[in-house]
C-alpha cells in the first residue's frame, strides 16, 4: 500500500495521489520515480494558478501512508528535451543572491511594506537593491522609507517617473489584492457557514 | 577521464534519467523542504547528490508567520538534506520549459541522447530513388526559383494588360558610360583597367573573393549530417529564372564565364571594337553589347542569376573603370548577356563530354565553372579581354581558368590561387568526368563499387582480383604506362608544372599550352572554345594554360583513376573513355581487391611513375618538387574542389590531384588524414564507415556533400557489401572511396607530400578494413580522448600527431618536410611513445634501424604483410607490432634526422631518406593507431580485423615502401610551394580543424 514493493513502478504520466505521514495530500502526475531513493516526483497544478507554469513535488515515498493510482498511463513518455545547464546555474546563483539581499534588508528592519516593494520593482527593473533601508533603483532613483511615491527622489526622468510609476501600482494592487481576499476570506466564511 | 567518470557517477538518482531531468530542471528554484519531523526549510534548489541528497542554498527554516522573510542571520549558506529525512519538497510555480534548449538545431537534437553517452549518427534524408519532378529533389536540381522574368511580363501583358517599363539599361539608376574615342578617355579607360588589374590581382582581393564565392551554403559548412553529394542540377530547363545566389555558385561554368567575360571583357570589347554605340541608346548600347560580350543575346531583361556575382565582381575589378567613364551601366548589360552564353556553352560542354552521363558532365562544368571563375578573373580579364565574341563564352571558361591558375600560383597564395587551383581541379574533374562518367561517381561512391548496381557484379569479381593486389603494383605501372600516353603527358606536364611552379608564371604557361593539345579528348566543344579564346583573347598563352592544366589533371586522374576509381568502377572504366578504358582492364582483373589493391596499386603506380621520374632527374627532381609544391598551392584551392568535388567526381578529385601530379602524391595524404579525421566525427560508429567515412571527407573538407551524390549510392554499396557473403567488398568498396576522395581532397588542400601519404595510409587503410574503421573509431577516440585513457588512445593520438605533422608539413610549406616532421616530434614525442610502447616496446628497438633507409621501411612493411595472422586480431596486433615499431622507430629516426638539424639523429639519412621515413613513420602510425585502437573501442574494428585477416594487407604493405618515396619526394616540393600556400586560408582551416583534433589529444597524452 505505501511504499511500492521492488518491481513496482509508477509509469510516467499516471496520475497519483499520495498522503503524506505529516497529512499532507499531494496529487499530481507522476514526472520520475525512483526506486533506491523512493522518490517520487509529481507536477501539481500550479498554486499561483498560472497556466504555463506547474509546481513540482518530491515526494518521499517512505514517508507516504497512501499511494493511490488515479489512472494509469502506458503510452511511452515523451523524450526529454536537453537543459542548458548554464542557464540553470545562474538561475541558481541569482535566487540565492536575491534572497540573501532581501534577508539582508530584513535584517536591517525594513518594512514588509518596503519588501514587498522592493519585491516587486525587481520584477521589473532587476537593477535595484538595498541600502540600509532605501531602495536604490538603477542608482538613479532613491526610495526612503515609507516607501510611497512620494518618497521617490532622484534625477527627474524619465527613470523616476517609470518607478514612480511602479510604485503607484504597486501599492493600487496591494490595495486590490487585500479587498480580494478580504471578499475571498467572507466567501470562504460563507461557504464554510452553508456547509457546515 | 569523463567518460569513465560518468560511467561511476551514473549511480543511484543519476542513473535515473528522468528523475535527473526533472531535478535539474527545478534547479535554481525556490522550494519548500519538509523534513520528518515537520519542520520546514525554504531555499534556492542548488543540486543533488546521487543518493538523491537534496541542496539548498540560502535556506532557512521557515516559520509560522507567513509573510516576513528571513532574517540575514536566519539564513544558512548551504544546507544538505539526506533523502532519508526529507518527507516532501515542494517547488511552487516553476516553469518546466524555462531551461529547455530549442529542439530544432542538429546539436540539439543530437543532444536528446541524455542518457546515452554515444555519439548519434545523423543521417541524410533519403527519399528514395522515386523522384519525381515534384520531389524535393527535383526542387533542389530545379535552380530556377519562380518564373521567368520574360514569361512574368508577358502574363501580365496578356492579362492585365500591364505593359512593363523595364528597361535594362536600369537608366533610371545609373548613367550610361559615354564613350568616345578622345584620349582622354582611352587614357582614362587605361588607367581603369590597369587599376582594376592591380586590384584583383592583389592577394586581399583574391582572399576576399574566395570568401565571397565560397560556395559552400550554410548547411555544407556546419551541418552535422553528411550529405552524399547531390546531384548537380543544371539548370538547364530555365536559364533565365532567378537563381538565389546560394545556388548560383554551383553553376561554375556558366558563372565564372559569365564574370570573366563581362565586366572586364565588355569593356574590352568595347575599346576594341568600339562596337558600343554610345551611352546614349540604351537599348541599342545593351544589345550591341550583349551580343558582342555573349554573343548570345540576352534578350530577356532580367540579368538573372549570373548577374549579381557577376556585378559583385565587376563593382570590384570594374571599379576603378567607373570611376573614370561611366561605362558601368553598358558593361553590366553585357554581362548579363554574357552569362545565358554560359550556360548555353555549359551544355554544349556537357554535349561534347556527351560520353560521359549527363549528370557527371554538368556537374562537373558548372561546379568547375564558379570555382573557376573566382580564380581566374585576374589573370582571364587580361587573356579575355581580347574580347571573346559569342559562342566563345564556354572558352573562356576553360581557357580564363587555366589561364588563371598559372598566375594565381604566381601570385599569392591566397584565395585567388585556390580559385585557379581549384579551377584546375574542376577542368580536371569536368575532364574525367567526360572520359570517366561514371568512374566519378563510382570513386565517390568508393565502396559503391559493391553499392552500386554494377558494382555489384564486380564485386564477386573482386576476389579474383585478390591476387591481383600483389601484381597490383606492377599493374598500377602498368596501368600508369596504358594511360601511360596520357600519364606520360601528365607526368611530364606535372613535372613541367612543377618546375614551373618553381619558376612560377613563365614555366607554368607553357605547361599549359602543351596539355591543351592533349585534352582533345575532352571534347570538340572544348577546342573550340580554346582556340576561339585565344584568338579573342590577347594571347594564345592564356587560352593554352587552362586547357594544359585541365589536359593534365586528367591524364594524371586518369593515371592514378586506374588504382583509385578503377576498382570502384569497373564499369565506369568501360563506360568511360580512353582513359577510362585503362582503368577497366585493371579492375576486372582485381575487381574488389582492386579496391584494395587497385588503390595499392594505383598510388603504387602513380608513385612509381614519380619516382621513376624522380630518379632519372634528380635534380630536376628537386627543383620539380618544389616546383610541386606550387601545384599543390593551387591545389589549396580546395574549396573550390569542395565545390565541384561533389562528390560525384569523387573520382575526379584524385584527378585533380593528377594535375598537380607531384603536389597529387603529396596532397592526397593530408587529404585522407583530415577525412579521416572528419569520418570519425562525423560516422564513428557506422559499420559503413570506410564509404561514409570518405563522403564525410569530403563534407567536411569541402561542400563536396551537394555535389556528392553518391553517400546514399555509397550506402548502399555499404549495404550490399555487407548483404554480400564476402567480407571483402565492403572493405573493397571502402577501400576504393577512401582512396577517390583523399586523392580529390588531398589534391585540393595539400598538392604536397601529403599525397603520397595519404595515398600510402590509402592503401594499407583500404585494404584493410580495420584501418578505415580503425581511423573512424580513432578519430572517435581522438574526439573522446578525453574520457577513456586506453591504449588504443595513445596510439590514436600518436597518429594525430602524425596527421598533424604531415598537414603542418602541408601548411608549411617552406618548411623541409624533415622539418615539420621535427615539429612533429615535439609534439608528438609524448604521445608517441605512450601509444608505441604498448604492442612494441621490445620490437621497437629492433625495427629502428631498419626505418633508415626507405628500403629497410619497405622490408617492414612487408614483414607486416608476410605475417600471416592466425586470428584477425592477432595478425592485426602482429602487424601493428610491426608496422607500428617499425614507423615509431621511423618517426623517430625520421624526426631526428631531419634535416633541419632539429636531432642529428641515430639514422644518418639524407634528408630524403628522412622524408620518406618519416611519411612511412606517420603511416605507420596510422596503423599501428589503429589496432591498437581496435581491440579497445570499436567493433567495428574487430569486423574489419576479421576482414583484414581475411584479405592480407601486405599486398598494399609491399606496395608502400615505393610509396614512401615518393612521398618524400612531394614534401620537398611542398614545402617551397607552401609557403606561399601557407596563406590559403580554406585549407588551413581545414587542416587546422583536423590537426586541431589530433593535437588536444596529443597534447592531453603529453600532458598526462
Amino acid at each position: 500500500m505505501a511504499a511500492p514493493g521492488p518491481g513496482e513502478y509508477f509509469s510516467i504520466g499516471s496520475h497519483v495521489s499520495c498522503l503524506t505521514c505529516l497529512g499532507q495530500r499531494l496529487q499530481g502526475e507522476v514526472v520520475a520515480f525512483d526506486y533506491q531513493s523512493k522518490m517520487l516526483t509529481l507536477k501539481c497544478a500550479p498554486s499561483s494558478g498560472k497556466p504555463n507554469l506547474s509546481d513540482v513535488v518530491l515526494i518521499n515515498l517512505a514517508y507516504v501512508s497512501e499511494v493511490d493510482v488515479i489512472n494509469d498511463r502506458t503510452e511511452t513518455p515523451p523524450p526529454l528535451a536537453s537543459l542548458n545547464v548554464n542557464k540553470l546555474a545562474s538561475r541558481a546563483r541569482t535566487e540565492k543572491e536575491d534572497k540573501l539581499s532581501q534577508a539582508y534588508a530584513i535584517s536591517a528592519g525594513v518594512s514588509v511594506e518596503g519588501q514587498q516593494l522592493f519585491q516587486t520593482i525587481h520584477k521589473t527593473i532587476k537593477d535595484c537593491k538595498w541600502q540600509e533601508k532605501n531602495i536604490i533603483v538603477m542608482d538613479d532613483v532613491v526610495i526612503s522609507p515609507p516607501y510611497q511615491v512620494d518618497n521617490c527622489k532622484g534625477k527627474e526622468g524619465s527613470a523616476l517617473s517609470h518607478v514612480r510609476k511602479i510604485v503607484e501600482k504597486h501599492f493600487r494592487d496591494a490595495e486590490s489584492q487585500k479587498s480580494m481576499q478580504h471578499s475571498q476570506a467572507q466567501q470562504t466564511q460563507k461557504d464554510s457557514t452553508l456547509s457546515s | 577521464m569523463s567518460f569513465l567518470d560518468f560511467q561511476l557517477a551514473y549511480s543511484g538518482v543519476y542513473a535515473n534519467m528522468r528523475m535527473v531531468h526533472v531535478l535539474t530542471s527545478v534547479v535554481g528554484t525556490k522550494c519548500e523542504l519538509k523534513v520528518r519531523n515537520g519542520v520546514v526549510y525554504e531555499g534556492v534548489f542548488k543540486t543533488y547528490g546521487p543518493e538523491c541528497e537534496l541542496v539548498l542554498d540560502a535556506a532557512h527554516r521557515k516559520g509560522p508567520e507567513p509573510v516576513v522573510g528571513p532574517r540575514h542571520e536566519d539564513i544558512v549558506e548551504s544546507i544538505i538534506f539526506k533523502a532519508s529525512d526529507v518527507v516532501v519538497v515542494q517547488f511552487k510555480d516553476i516553469d518546466l520549459n524555462y531551461a529547455k534548449k530549442d529542439n530544432f538545431t542538429d546539436s540539439a537534437v543530437s543532444a536528446r541522447l541524455n542518457g546515452e553517452h554515444k555519439e548519434k549518427d545523423l543521417k541524410p534524408w533519403d527519399g528514395g530513388e522515386q523522384h519525381g519532378s515534384d520531389s524535393l529533389e527535383s526542387l533542389d536540381a530545379d535552380m530556377s526559383n519562380g518564373w521567368d522574368p520574360n514569361d512574368m511580363f508577358r502574363f501580365n501583358e496578356e492579362t492585365y494588360g500591364v505593359k512593363s517599363t523595364y528597361d535594362s539599361s536600369l537608366s533610371s539608376y545609373t548613367v550610361p558610360l559615354e564613350r568616345d574615342n578622345s584620349e582622354e578617355f582611352l587614357k582614362r579607360e587605361a588607367r581603369a583597367t590597369q587599376l582594376a588589374e592591380e586590384i584583383e590581382a592583389s592577394a586581399t582581393y583574391k582572399a576576399r573573393v574566395a570568401l565571397e564565392n565560397d560556395l559552400r551554403s550554410e548547411e555544407e559548412k556546419f551541418t552535422a549530417v553528411v550529405r552524399a553529394e547531390r546531384e548537380s542540377h543544371t539548370p538547364s530547363g530555365r536559364e533565365n529564372k532567378y537563381v538565389p545566389p546560394g545556388q548560383r555558385n554551383k553553376e561554375g561554368l556558366s558563372w565564372g564565364a559569365g564574370r570573366q567575360n563581362s565586366p572586364r571583357m565588355v569593356q574590352s570589347n568595347n575599346n576594341v571594337p568600339s562596337t558600343r554605340p554610345g551611352p546614349h541608346d540604351y537599348s541599342l548600347s545593351s544589345a550591341a553589347d550583349r551580343v558582342l560580350n555573349g554573343g548570345a543575346t540576352w534578350p530577356s531583361p532580367c540579368p538573372s542569376p549570373s548577374r549579381p556575382p557577376s556585378r559583385y565582381q565587376s563593382g570590384s575589378t570594374s571599379l576603378p573603370p567607373r570611376a573614370t567613364t561611366p561605362t558601368r551601366p553598358s558593361s553590366r548589360p553585357p554581362s548579363r548577356p554574357t552569362r545565358p552564353p554560359s550556360h548555353p556553352s555549359v551544355h554544349g560542354s556537357s554535349a561534347p563530354v556527351s560520353t560521359m552521363p549527363k549528370r557527371m558532365s554538368t556537374e562537373g562544368p558548372l561546379r568547375m565553372s564558379p570555382k573557376t571563375q573566382r580564380t581566374p578573373r585576374a589573370h582571364r580579364l587580361s587573356s579575355s579581354r581580347g574580347g571573346i565574341p559569342s559562342g566563345v563564352d564556354f572558352i573562356p571558361h576553360s581557357a580564363p581558368v587555366d589561364a588563371s591558375i598559372p598566375p594565381p600560383a604566381h601570385s599569392s597564395m591566397s584565395g585567388g590561387t585556390w580559385s585557379s587551383v581549384v579551377s584546375g581541379g574542376e577542368q580536371h574533374s569536368d575532364l574525367s568526368l567526360t572520359h570517366r562518367p561514371r568512374s566519378p561517381k563510382q570513386t565517390t561512391l568508393g565502396s559503391s563499387p559493391a553499392g552500386s548496381c554494377p558494382q555489384v557484379g564486380t564485386t564477386p569479381i573482386d576476389p579474383v582480383a585478390v591476387p591481383v593486389s600483389p601484381t597490383t603494383a606492377s599493374l598500377a605501372s602498368n596501368q600508369a604506362i596504358t594511360p601511360s600516353t596520357e600519364a606520360k603527358e601528365s607526368r611530364v606536364q606535372e613535372t613541367r608544372q612543377m618546375s614551373p611552379v618553381a619558376n612560377k608564371e613563365i614555366v607554368k604557361p607553357v605547361d599549359t599550352s602543351p596539355s591543351i593539345g592533349r585534352p582533345v579528348n575532352k571534347g570538340d566543344t572544348l577546342y573550340l572554345t580554346f582556340p576561339a579564346s585565344h584568338e579573342a583573347s590577347t594571347g594564345d598563352k592564356i587560352a593554352p594554360p587552362p586547357p594544359a592544366p585541365t589536359m593534365s589533371t586528367a591524364t594524371p586522374n586518369t593515371s592514378i583513376s586506374p588504382g583509385s576509381s578503377s576498382s570502384p568502377s569497373s564499369p565506369s572504366s568501360s563506360a568511360s573513355p580512353a582513359s577510362v578504358l585503362c582503368p577497366a582492364p585493371e579492375y576486372k582483373r582485381g575487381p574488389e581487391v582492386t579496391s584494395q589493391g587497385v588503390q595499392t596499386t594505383g598510388p603504387g603506380s602513380k608513385l612509381d611513375g614519380q619516382e621513376d621520374k624522380e630518379e632519372k632527374k634528380d635534380s630536376v627532381q628537386e627543383q620539380v618538387r618544389k616546383s610541386t609544391l606550387n601545384p599543390n598551392a593551387k591545389e589549396f584551392n580546395p574549396r573550390t574542389f569542395c565545390t565541384q568535388p561533389k562528390p560525384a567526381t569523387t573520382p575526379t578529385p584524385p584527378r585533380p590531384q593528377g594535375q598537380p601530379s607531384p603536389s597529387v602524391v603529396v596532397p592526397q595524404p593530408p587529404t585522407v588524414y583530415s577525412q579521416t579525421v572528419c569520418f570519425p566525427q562525423m560516422y564513428p560508429l557506422t559499420p559503413v564507415s570506410p564509404g561514409v567515412q570518405v563522403p564525410h571527407m569530403t563534407v567536411s573538407q569541402t561542400k563536396p556533400y551537394r555535389a556528392v551524390p553518391s553517400m546514399p549510392q555509397q550506402r548502399q554499396d555499404q549495404h550490399h557489401s555487407q548483404g554480400t557473403p564476402t567480407m571483402m567488398h565492403p572493405a573493397s568498396a571502402t577501400g576504393p572511396s577512401i582512396v577517390a576522395s583523399s586523392p580529390a581532397y588531398s589534391a585540393q588542400y595539400f598538392t604536397c607530400s601529403p599525397q603520397q601519404f595519404t595515398s600510402q595510409t590509402l592503401v594499407q587503410q583500404m585494404p584493410h578494413y580495420q584501418s578505415q574503421h580503425v581511423f573512424s573509431s580513432v578519430m572517435q577516440g581522438s574526439a573522446r580522448m578525453m574520457a577513456p585513457p586506453t591504449h588504443g588512445q595513445p596510439s590514436l593520438v600518436s597518429s594525430s600527431t602524425t596527421q598533424y605533422a604531415e598537414q603542418t608539413h602541408a601548411m608549411y610549406g617552406k618548411c623541409p618536410p624533415a622539418l615539420s616532421v621535427s615539429k612533429l616530434l615535439p609534439m608528438s614525442p609524448g604521445p608517441i611513445p605512450q601509444s608505441y610502447s604498448h604492442p612494441s616496446a621490445t620490437l621497437h628497438a629492433q625495427h629502428p634501424q631498419p626505418s633508415a633507409t626507405p628500403t629497410g621501411q619497405q622490408q617492414q612493411g612487408q614483414h607486416a604483410g608476410s605475417h600471416p595472422a592466425p586470428s584477425p586480431v592477432q595478425h592485426q596486433a602482429a602487424q601493428a607490432l610491426h608496422l607500428g615499431t617499425p614507423s615509431q622507430q621511423q618517426m623517430y629516426s625520421a624526426l631526428t634526422p631531419t634535416p633541419p638539424s632539429m636531432n642529428p639523429g641515430p639514422n644518418t639519412q639524407s634528408t630524403q631518406a628522412s622524408f620518406p621515413s618519416a611519411q612511412q613513420a606517420v603511416y605507420i602510425h596510422t596503423q599501428q593507431v589503429q589496432h591498437g585502437y581496435n581491440p579497445s573501442h570499436m567493433a567495428h574494428v574487430q569486423q574489419a580485423h576479421l576482414q583484414s585477416g581475411v584479405v592480407p594487407s601486405h599486398h598494399t604493405t609491399p606496395s608502400h615502401p615505393p610509396m614512401m618515396l615518393m612521398a618524400t619526394q612531394p614534401p620537398g616540393g611542398p614545402q617551397h610551394s607552401l609557403p606561399q600556400s601557407a596563406l590559403p586560408p580554406i585549407p588551413v582551416s581545414s587542416t587546422a580543424h583536423f590537426s586541431y583534433m589530433a593535437h588536444p589529444s596529443g597534447i592531453t597524452q603529453g600532458t598526462e
